[in-house]
């Protein structure tokens, strides 16, 4: 894999994958939509991973449910917005950035939502000297990254529908039903180009969030992001995407040890599910999600760890800091539900002492 | 050999009935020979008086509940090839192993091979579900040439059955020997072209036909038993749950989609023969056919909505709308864009196909019932991704998979529950048949269908609940026809907490199986209708009871089926158990059950006299050998003993006239007197005695401390455990006896106080929380035996005092207004 974003943390999904995403273009023999860079079916197979014919791997990018990608697809070639939901940390945004990037070829034109959002990030603002030297014009209007996609037949992304204030979601509704967006102070509507499409996410978790209207609800085909069904394929996301984070961050460690991340996804799966896998012990839940993407940002964390401090593998002590910081998010409830679980299941099993040593050893301010 | 013509099919699927229909359309065979029991020929001439899902139910004569069912839907082919057969007067018989044989297997019938081979055919095109296969490739054919599909199939089976021949069983071996043994036959009786229709792994066996004396000696010597049958209304629940059961065997996850697909391809045809006037009988009979099972369902839909009418427009203008909006997207120019387009465009808006789109307003139909809002843009949008989806997974058009997924994502805002509505109203669905009244039955399945419709009780395949008030006649008549069909060992009602409800009113859950037939079919050995088959039931267990409390369930039950033959029959067989019983627990344990028969009785067209009788002779035995024992026995023993004197008291109480309350009472007064008695019983009845008002307080406290002292421990914890059990109130209320109780146990030493915790402690915990609490207090604030209670407070006592006069008026009124 290359990275052509280099000197960048983070390239987005089209630059890193760029090769991938010019193979597949190359190989597609299929209809495309209207300013499409890939058929439908070749988007399912860069989310899902492959290999073409000419011998190129496509290494799997969302790992779940074929059926909910090719519902999510589905939904983009018809032209109805697609809304993405799930818990915190089910790969919502991540699906959604490698969604665009394979449909558009821009992942980039992204609004997020916040408390704060206003209007203007979703529709459009002014450069106000311009206007105030010249008085309204095109010159002066600047556009949103959703007016942008819809010049340009792109998809736009939403993340976090739901954080922003209802007013402003609710200035989706012209924009998703009409395909149009009127600019009065012009005297003049935008139209979109076909091709451009809306990815929103939105958490039903999280508290502090505000409930779409009935009206812009039922402007979203809604597909839920479950968290990983298993034990295995977690663990398979988990070490994939550290490793991959491992080498972007340039750390000089060994990727993870398999067992290392087992170790870690069975703690999280097991808090997050409230009970043991073999399901004899009943455990108290932690306030957080323990998502998946934050057991990898555990073991990445470890690797950093390891790298720089210890040994360059990553072993029980590295994990120990990163998986109290992930549990223990509120001081005294979780505290006292993460040293439960030391005492009563990491103790009890024999391969993981040294994990319930290292564990002990960290403080988490509730004691 | 070229006369005959082998349909391969899939049991229960839609696409195979329109290829078996249009193949025969093309054939037209002078003999139509489908996969089923032979015994069930002479049923075919009834085929004009089914709706179907019907199901054949052929049991065996002798012991009528080996049955096994073979069912039938619209979309079956092998119902189509039966409907054809006799729409264009052409015999139709059945060829398998004879019912008589499967029915005679140790384990009963069973499936059909064990070997899957459309899973293996769906897995060497690459396929991961076989129904989906076959579902692409047979049943979304649309204009193949139906015959030409038939041989591909053929082909395709004959390349399996070479390559798994050690795998067929030989009961697949014997049942296509018998097959081919009905074709030669077919081949004897008639020149002209034979159709044979069955399931496709067997197609390769049959197209070639060995010397006959090879199928002969295979099927030689196979059980025999005599067998009858008839036709009985399956639904599409019941059609689901059958995957792998008896018959066919192959059951559908999905008969409601299935019905859909038939019907819609069904009013396809129609509409494309409008035109033609040389219309043939048997379309007609499919029409008529498809119009009625549409009827049925409007009747379903009409109980949610209650405008079966409305929901025809709205289904209507739900499709004409999609066609409105999909004529928009595709336009070229039009300002909305126009995504859809990029896809390849097979799928369910080709001209006059609205397979889809109906379907989802029907979903939209059922959603908004349960006041779920969808609106019909979103039926629109929901088409569209069906369509997109089928694209982009490369199927001919939507099937199932797709536009499940489609409701989820856009009807159901990624909700998994209203999706399960969604499966269970329309996917399983829940249309039940019907028999018409020509086709034979016993006569108590006549009579069956007779008194349901005189009461007006359909036999509904969704759980209903039913309120039944006893003074009305007709709801009497339904509480007693179900309690007759529960005698008959026909479940359709189940009973609920009838004690809460009082005497007038009875509660059911009531919910008709369609499997119940095979007890309909066992019971009508019993008699030709209902009540008299429940009759003799009840009769032979009267006959067969050894004790007095199967004596008296009977007699209860007999009761409440009003079967007066019956009640008789339980009185005698009551007489005579408890002239037999020598056991005064189990003569008095029959006694509550009994006086709630009385109280009923009164209710039922039963004389309450006659049985009041049975209970004072009950009553009478009971009080005599009541204080012999309470003599000489264990603690477990009197334990037993108490319980069944409990429920004896209130019995009497209940249902006894005064005189024989006052033996009973006597009884009560000779277990106090009795030496050796055990202090558990006596105890108890020294509290009902005083609660009778018999024994005075003074008088209880003398027996109890006669108990405390004479007693050597043990004998006096127990009389004080049977005396307070259930107490807790009195023993508050009285400060006499609560002086007294406390002297005793102060009086203890600590080695007896210490044997006595445990039985008091039984004792006490049987008390609520409240009453605990309450004694607690008592106990604390009385201080001493006879100390005061707390400082009385005059002004809170009189406002308790008017608040309770308050609720007593109100109470006494609205009692009042109920009596």
């Amino acid at each position: 894999m290359t990275i052509d974003g280099i000197g960048v943390l983070r390239a987005p999904a089209e630059q890193q994958y760029a090769a991938e995403l010019a193979a597949l273009a190359a190989a597609d023999d299929r209809p495309r939509p209207p300013n499409w860079r890939l058929s439908p079916q070749a988007v399912v197979t860069y989310v899902l991973g492959g290999t073409l014919p000419d011998g190129t791997v496509l290494a799997p990018k969302y790992v779940g449910d074929r059926r909910l990608v090719e519902i999510a697809v589905a939904t983009l070639v018809t032209d109805r917005a697609l809304l993405l939901v799930g818990v915190p940390g089910t790969a919502k945004s991540w699906l959604s950035e490698h969604l665009a990037a394979a449909v558009s070829g821009d992942s980039t034109l992204m609004v997020q939502g916040t408390a704060g959002t206003s209007e203007e990030s979703v529709r459009y603002g002014w450069n106000y000297a311009r206007l105030i030297a010249e008085g309204p014009s095109e010159a002066a209007l600047v556009p949103s990254p959703v007016l942008r996609a819809m010049r340009t037949g792109a998809v736009a992304r939403v993340e976090e529908l739901t954080r922003m204030p209802a007013e402003v979601q609710d200035s989706f509704i012209t924009i998703l039903s009409e395909k149009a967006l009127p600019v009065p102070e012009l005297g003049q509507q935008v139209q979109a180009v076909p091709g451009f499409t809306v990815i929103a996410t939105a958490n039903d978790r999280d508290r502090g969030v505000n409930q779409m209207s009935s009206a812009l609800a039922r402007r979203f085909n809604t597909v839920v992001l479950p968290p990983p069904a298993t034990e295995d394929a977690e663990v398979a996301i988990v070490s994939a995407r550290a490793a991959q984070l491992g080498r972007a961050l340039e750390l000089p460690a060994e990727p993870p040890a398999l067992d290392e991340v087992r170790r870690v996804v069975r703690i999280f799966r097991e808090l997050r599910n409230g009970s043991t896998v073999d399901g004899r012990t009943q455990l108290k839940r932690p306030s957080g999600s323990l998502s998946t993407a934050e057991a990898i940002s555990v073991v990445t964390g470890g690797m950093a760890l390891a790298a720089h401090f210890g040994d360059g593998r990553i072993g029980a002590d590295e994990l120990a800091a990163g998986l109290a910081g992930a549990v223990v998010r509120d001081r005294v409830s979780d505290d006292a539900a993460w040293r439960e679980y030391l005492e009563t299941v990491v103790r009890e099993r024999a391969e993981w002492r040294d994990l319930y040593q290292a564990c002990r050893d960290v403080p988490t301010g509730g004691a | 050999m070229s006369r005959v013509t082998l349909l391969g099919i899939r049991h229960h699927g839609p696409g195979s009935a329109r290829m078996v229909v249009a193949a025969l359309d093309a054939l037209r065979p002078k003999v139509v020979l489908v996969e089923g029991p032979p015994e069930a020929d002479p049923l075919v001439a009834h085929l004009a008086g089914l709706t179907p899902p019907v199901a054949l139910l052929l049991h065996d004569e002798a012991a009528p509940e080996t049955a096994a069912f073979w069912p039938f839907a619209a979309f079956s082919p092998e119902w189509q090839a039966l409907r054809w057969a006799a729409a264009h007067g052409v015999p139709a018989r059945f060829a398998d192993l004879p019912a008589s044989v499967t029915l005679a297997e140790p384990d009963g019938p069973r499936p059909r091979a064990a070997i899957d081979p459309l899973g293996l055919l769906a897995e060497a095109a690459g396929f991961d579900d076989p129904e989906r296969w076959w579902e692409d490739v047979v049943e979304q054919h649309r204009e193949a040439d139906p015959l030409g599909l038939a041989g591909a199939v053929a082909e395709a089976m004959t390349a399996l059955r070479e390559e798994f021949a050690d795998e067929i069983d030989d009961r697949t071996l014997r049942r296509e020997a018998a097959m081919r043994q009905a074709v030669r036959q077919a081949c004897r009786d008639t020149d002209g072209p034979v159709a044979v229709v069955c399931g496709a792994w067997h197609v390769p066996a049959l197209a070639h036909l060995p010397p006959a004396s090879a199928d002969a000696a295979l099927v030689r010597g196979l059980p025999r038993r005599r067998v009858s049958g008839t036709w009985v209304p399956w639904s599409h629940g019941r059609l689901a749950r059958d995957s792998g059961a008896a018959g066919y065997g192959a059951g559908v996850a999905a008969p409601g989609w299935y019905a859909h697909l038939w019907d819609s391809a069904a009013a396809r045809a129609a509409a494309a023969r409008g035109n033609d006037t040389a219309t043939r009988d048997g379309d007609n009979g499919d029409t008529a056919a498809r119009d009625g099972d549409a009827a049925t369902h409007d009747g379903d839909t009409a109980a949610h909505d209650g405008n079966a009418a409305a929901r025809n427009d709205d289904a209507a203008a739900h499709s004409d709308d999609a066609a409105t909006h999909d004529g928009n997207t595709a336009a070229p120019g039009n300002g909305t864009a126009a995504h859809g387009n990029g896809a390849p465009r097979n799928g369910s808006l080709a001209a006059g196909d609205d397979t889809v789109p109906r379907w989802f307003a029907r979903a939209c139909q059922l959603l908004r019932a349960e006041d779920l809002p969808v609106s019909t843009a979103s039926a629109v949008d929901a088409v569209r991704l069906a369509d997109a989806l089928a694209a982009l997974r490369g199927r001919p058009s939507p099937g199932l998979a797709e536009v499940t997924d489609a409701a989820l994502a856009v009807l159901c805002g990624g909700d998994e529950l209203p999706l399960r509505l969604v499966h269970e109203r329309l996917v399983v669905g829940e249309q039940l048949g019907t028999v018409g009244p020509d086709v034979p039955q016993s006569p108590l399945a006549a009579d069956l269908v007779a008194t349901q419709r005189r009461l007006r009780l359909r036999a509904d395949t969704g759980t209903r609940q039913l309120r039944l008030d006893l003074r009305r006649d007709n709801d009497r008549a339904r509480g007693t026809l179900l309690r007759r069909l529960r005698v008959l060992d026909v479940p359709w009602g189940r009973p609920e907490d009838v004690a809460r409800l009082g005497t007038f009113a009875e509660a059911w859950q009531v919910r008709w199986d369609p499997g119940f037939a095979v007890a309909v079919a066992a019971a009508a050995r019993h008699g030709s209708t209902v009540a008299s088959a429940a009759e003799r039931v009840l009769g032979r267990r009267a006959a067969g009871a050894a004790r007095v409390a199967e004596a008296a369930d009977v007699l209860g039950e007999a009761v409440n089926c009003e079967l007066p033959g019956a009640v008789a029959a339980a009185r005698a067989a009551l007489d005579r158990c408890a002239a037999a019983a020598t056991d005064t627990v189990e003569l008095l344990g029959a006694l509550p059950a009994l006086a709630g028969t009385v109280r009923y009785g009164s209710v039922r067209d039963t004389d309450p006299e006659l049985l009041r009788t049975a209970l004072h002779g009950l009553l009478a035995r009971g009080a005599v050998g009541l204080p012999l024992a309470c003599r000489g026995i264990d603690d477990a023993a009197a334990e037993r003993l108490l319980a069944a004197l409990d429920g004896a008291h209130e019995a009497a109480g209940l249902a006894a006239d005064p005189a024989h309350q006052a033996v009973w009472r006597q009884a009560l007064a000779r277990v106090l007197d009795a030496p050796n008695a055990h202090g558990l019983p006596a105890g108890r009845a020294t509290r009902l005695l005083w609660e009778a008002l018999v024994l005075d307080a003074d008088a209880v406290a003398a027996r109890l401390r006669r108990a405390v002292t004479a007693g050597a421990g043990t004998g006096a914890s127990a009389f004080v455990a049977g005396f307070l059990r259930g107490s807790a109130a009195l023993l508050a209320e009285d400060p006499q006896l609560f002086g007294l109780v406390d002297g005793w146990l102060t009086g203890l030493s600590a080695r007896e106080f210490a044997d006595t915790l445990p039985l008091l402690r039984r004792a006490v915990a049987e008390f609520s929380t409240a009453e605990r609490r309450m004694l607690g207090e008592r106990v604390g604030a009385a201080g001493g035996p006879e100390g005061a209670g707390p400082a009385w407070d005059e002004g809170r006592a009189a406002r308790l005092a008017a608040e309770v006069r308050r609720l007593l008026a109100t109470a006494g009124s609205t009692g009042g207004g109920r009596g």
